[in-house]
């Protein structure tokens, strides 16, 4: 690959006088050998072992050996500059939480910036600290106020990138930066590359599923990124790894042998991960007539105000959400905001929305849930189901109706200390019977004894859904899964379970494999949330609402595919390649 | 971690720290996974003189209380920092035992019985080893650290490998037998002057691990300085696009003046003066380009080259006058029925100086041509099984 010449090298001897000076000097003649045996055993140090891993809390996670072979060979034979291209629900960030700690523990990580698509960075930030204990700020929360001003920072990378913010984060000399989906810097034309570029840091991880996403130049500059002439020159790479035809690698050993100085990448082929089988029942419901009612009242005065004031968006989809959820849900919130907004221009409408509440006496949900329950008291292990629904208000009056039918309940929710959490999951282990849980409960909390989940509600954020059968469908669950969803016909609920959620099989991936799917359809900016709602208030017809959600799915069903079709290809130029554990 | 570097494991801290405190005059009381030292204040050490209490092992509780002693513990960083600045030079003997005689390989991978031998010693040999800290480093690599130890023969001033070998075996933790080390007898110009020979010996020995990181940074510095060069071509094709534009509006605006009236004339003589004005600025910039482009931008290249630099530094840590002997040594050979002897230029630590040929077709036996017939002459094992 053409001679190198380039750089000199300068040779520095430092000086041997201090040391001929000892020979004059007194001393104990045995104390010699303790000399060169420490000098020897300093050369042996620091000693690379991963000293955190013992603090972990086993209940927490659970860490696979793939996932510690990977967090030891970025720190110790990699130095600390890593590309994590594992394939998708392999464990990435449980590899990049093992490494954090370890730094945490050596104390190598005075400021650590984490870049994320946005929608991933509370999800990071919850798994660091659940997991690991580590506390970072994120830029979403209300404490955040700039890159210079706190230590532990999880940023979504195009926040970072503002021009609000962009020289500060530049400013900053940061010990450690992690860049997930790393593969949207490929592109060194744009700002996200040239911001990675620019930052200045000592350590880096960079993780990926498909380091590669159109052409082999991807991986040229994802490397680079981290690891500057790695490679050598851009036409270097070219022409002596790449075929004119940009599809397929040459020199490929030499290639394997570099790429191995800072990329690992595990198969699942290769872990010992098994999964059990997950069986998805979705029941859709009649709506009473009463219930109908309010829901089509609800949605039409939704749609309204929306029309009249796009800025009351989120208290507008949470009354769209509650309606589906329950009616006492759904009325905390109106009375909540007659109470505070007194010079309300829709009272009227909100208040005989009220009455419409008051007219119901049977919530269908709630009396379809004790058949499920009542089906799993015989057949299920002590009963143990675990109910989740997004609304406390809800939450109280299941538990009520669950407790009046005498069965054993346990609530579960955010309000909770950790310790008292820690006793509910216990209890609802010892005693059985039936766990009802808000979204507050923890993705590290251990609940693979239960192998019945049922969602009374349903997110509109498809990664929520995830987690939550995340919690119970995980390693080391040895029984196969059954996930209960209940919509109302004729809902949002249906919709987006029906025409969303089904259509990309959400039920089936995983949460690794659903973000890669994810991030590519809200690049435009738009959540996934957001593209509902707005599809749901701007319809002119019910036709036209179908026909909005199909569209949705259709493009879902594309970017599933295109997904899909990357990993196809990224293990398909990888094959072969041992870029795993090492063989020594 | 480098062959020379010793694994800091929790034993061998142990196993350290004991011998340490106790060289200090320190006693050690053991009490499960506690040491109470008692120090005495001597002046030789910065560990606080008095009782001290080391907790060892994995048995650390989170209420005991005391120092805690393992690999990364301060207790243990101090007790290295001060082992190893203290007695940096020294003497060690290595006598020969007959016991300990090393066999060469070419007569131990052979065929033939080695019935007895004999060493005699003629003389005394004096050589140093010096333990070397090598730090490489460069911006696109890592610091690499290298701890190599390089034996000279006082005399010959040649290097001697096995001897270091030996050296390392004999420093190791823990060691069947340690060494006694003595005063440094050697003269400090000598002393000097070996120290000289030892340092070329290390660099030609390290030459392989230079290489390799040279070759890394010449290919970063390679790929910034050809992406440099691309930006600028870049440059250049957007200033001669600009060029060309303000060629033709200086055109078009000259083609205006000649045709148009009074008022419109001053306007564009106003405009063509600010656009030529524009073109000898991007024209100038543009020739400035040019002209670093044809000498290959001598000016980046060099801050580029500096920035990639390579900068090695090589410290030495420790010199070890080392004593061994020097004389014969006689290996009686047997092969059906059939002894010879073989007398050979052997030191102690150093083992056989001489090589020996096979008398048939005069090639030196080795580990992967051993000896294999003793009868009437020495032969290699190629020999005798093409006579066979």
């Amino acid at each position: 690959m053409g001679s190198y010449d380039l750089v000199d090298v300068e040779v520095t001897h430092e000086s041997a006088d201090d040391l001929l000076d000892s020979l004059s000097e007194d001393g104990a003649e045995e104390d010699h050998l303790q000399s060169i045996q420490a000098v020897r055993l300093q050369a042996g140090q620091p000693d690379s072992e991963l000293r955190s891993l013992k603090e972990l809390d086993e209940n927490s996670v659970k860490l696979l050996e793939h996932q510690v072979d990977a967090a030891y060979r970025a720190l110790f034979e990699m130095d600390g500059k890593a590309l994590l291209a594992d394939e998708v629900g392999l464990g990435k960030t449980i590899e990049v939480g093992m490494i954090l700690k370890e730094m945490h523990f050596r104390e190598t990580d005075e400021s650590v910036l984490i870049l994320t698509p946005a929608q991933l960075a509370k999800q990071w930030q919850a798994e660091l600290q659940e997991k690991f204990g580590l506390e970072f700020v994120c830029n979403y929360d209300d404490e955040f106020e700039d890159f210079d001003t706190h230590d532990y920072i999880i940023a979504s990378i195009d926040t970072a990138k503002s021009e609000r913010h962009r020289q500060t984060v530049l400013d900053r000399d940061w010990d450690v930066l992690v860049l997930d989906e790393a593969h949207y810097v490929k592109n060194e034309e744009t700002d996200r590359y040239d911001l990675i570029d620019r930052l200045s840091y000592n350590y880096a991880f960079f993780l990926t599923a498909t380091p590669i996403q159109n052409e082999l130049t991807d991986l040229y500059n994802v490397v680079s990124l981290l690891r500057p002439g790695l490679f050598g020159t851009r036409d270097v790479f070219h022409q002596y790894f790449v075929n004119s035809n940009q599809e397929t690698l040459v020199n490929r050993d030499e290639l394997q042998d570099r790429l191995n100085k800072v990329m690992i990448r595990n198969r699942r082929e290769d872990t010992d991960i098994d999964f059990t089988d997950r069986t998805i029942d979705t029941r859709t419901f009649d709506p009473t007539q009463k219930e109908r009612e309010l829901y089509q009242a609800v949605s039409d005065y939704v749609k309204g105000a929306y029309s009249q004031d796009q800025g009351q968006k989120l208290v507008l989809m949470l009354l769209q959400k509650e309606v589906v959820s329950s009616p006492v849900a759904l009325k905390e919130t109106i009375e909540k905001r007659l109470h505070e907004q007194s010079e309300l221009t829709h009272a009227d409408e909100l208040e005989s929305i009220l009455d419409l509440i008051e007219e119901i006496d049977t919530v269908t949900k709630q009396e379809r849930l004790l058949d499920i329950v009542e089906e799993a008291r015989d057949t299920v292990e002590m009963g143990r189901v675990i109910v989740f629904t997004q609304f406390r208000a809800t939450q109280r009056q299941v538990l009520d109706r669950l407790a009046s039918e005498g069965y054993t309940v346990h609530a579960f929710h955010g309000g909770h200390s950790s310790s008292e959490k820690e006793q509910i999951v216990e209890d609802f282990e010892e005693e059985g019977g039936i766990l009802v849980s808000t979204d507050a409960m923890s993705e590290g909390r251990n609940l693979q004894f239960c192998n019945l989940l049922v969602n009374l509600d349903l997110s509109w954020n498809p990664m929520r859904v995830e987690q939550r059968i995340g919690r119970v469908h995980r390693i080391g669950q040895k029984r196969d899964v059954f996930v209960f969803n209940m919509a109302l016909k004729d809902t949002v609920e249906e919709y987006v379970l029906e025409r969303l959620y089904h259509k990309i099989d959400l039920f089936q991936q995983s949460v690794g494999e659903l973000s890669s799917i994810l991030s590519r359809l809200e690049e435009s900016g738009t959540s996934f949330e957001d593209q509902i709602f707005e599809r749901l208030v701007n319809a002119g017809s019910e036709v036209d609402l179908e026909n909005d959600f199909d569209a949705m799915a259709v493009d879902l069903q594309e970017q599933r595919e295109l997904a899909d079709k990357l990993e196809e290809f990224n293990n398909g130029v990888f094959e072969g390649f041992d870029l795993g554990e090492s063989d020594d | 971690m480098t062959d020379e570097a010793l694994a800091v494991t929790q034993s061998v801290v142990e196993d350290f720290s004991e011998r340490y405190l106790e060289s200090l005059g320190g006693t050690i009381e053991t009490r499960g996974d506690t040491w109470e030292v008692t120090i005495q204040d001597n002046g030789d050490t910065e560990l606080p003189a008095g009782s001290l209490s080391l907790l060892c092992g994995a048995g650390r509780d989170d209420d005991s209380t005391g120092e805690p002693l393992h690999p990364e513990s301060e207790v243990f960083q101090r007790i290295l920092r001060e082992a190893a600045e203290r007695r940096p030079t020294g003497k060690i003997s290595i006598e020969a035992d007959q016991d300990d005689v090393v066999i060469p390989q070419w007569i131990k991978q052979g065929d033939v019985e080695v019935r007895e031998i004999q060493f005699t010693p003629y003389y005394d040999r004096t050589a140093i080893v010096v333990l070397f800290e090598v730090s490489i480093e460069t911006v696109s690599e890592y610091q690499q650290e290298l701890l190599r130890a390089i034996a000279i023969d006082h005399r010959s001033e040649q290097r001697l490998p096995a001897l270091e070998e030996t050296f390392l075996q004999m420093t190791s933790i823990p060691t069947n037998s340690s060494p006694t080390t003595t005063e440094f007898s050697l003269s400090r110009s000598d002393a000097r002057s070996l120290l000289g020979t030892a340092q070329d010996q290390l660099m030609q020995s390290i030459q392989n691990e230079i290489d390799e990181v040279h070759n890394e940074a010449s290919r970063a510095a390679d790929a910034e300085v050809e992406e440099y060069r691309q930006l600028q071509q870049q440059r250049i094709q957007e200033l001669e696009e600009e060029r060309s534009k303000l060629s033709s509006k200086i055109d078009e605006l000259s083609e205006a003046i000649n045709s148009s009236d009074q008022n419109d004339r001053v306007e564009a003589l106003k405009k063509r003066k600010e656009a030529k004005a524009e073109y000898e600025e991007v024209d100038s910039e543009l020739r400035t380009l040019h002209e670093r482009r044809d000498q290959g931008f001598p000016q980046k290249q060099e801050e580029i080259r500096k920035r990639h630099a390579l900068d090695i530094r090589v410290t030495p840590l420790t010199v070890t006058q080392v004593e061994y002997e020097r004389g014969e040594l006689d290996i009686e050979l047997v092969e059906q029925g059939v002894s010879r002897t073989v007398t050979l230029g052997y030191g102690s630590g150093i083992g056989t100086t001489d090589t020996v040929q096979c008398s048939s077709c005069d090639s030196v036996l080795s580990v992967d041509n051993p000896l294999k017939r003793v009868k009437g002459s020495l032969q290699c094992r190629a020999c005798s099984s093409s006579n066979e």
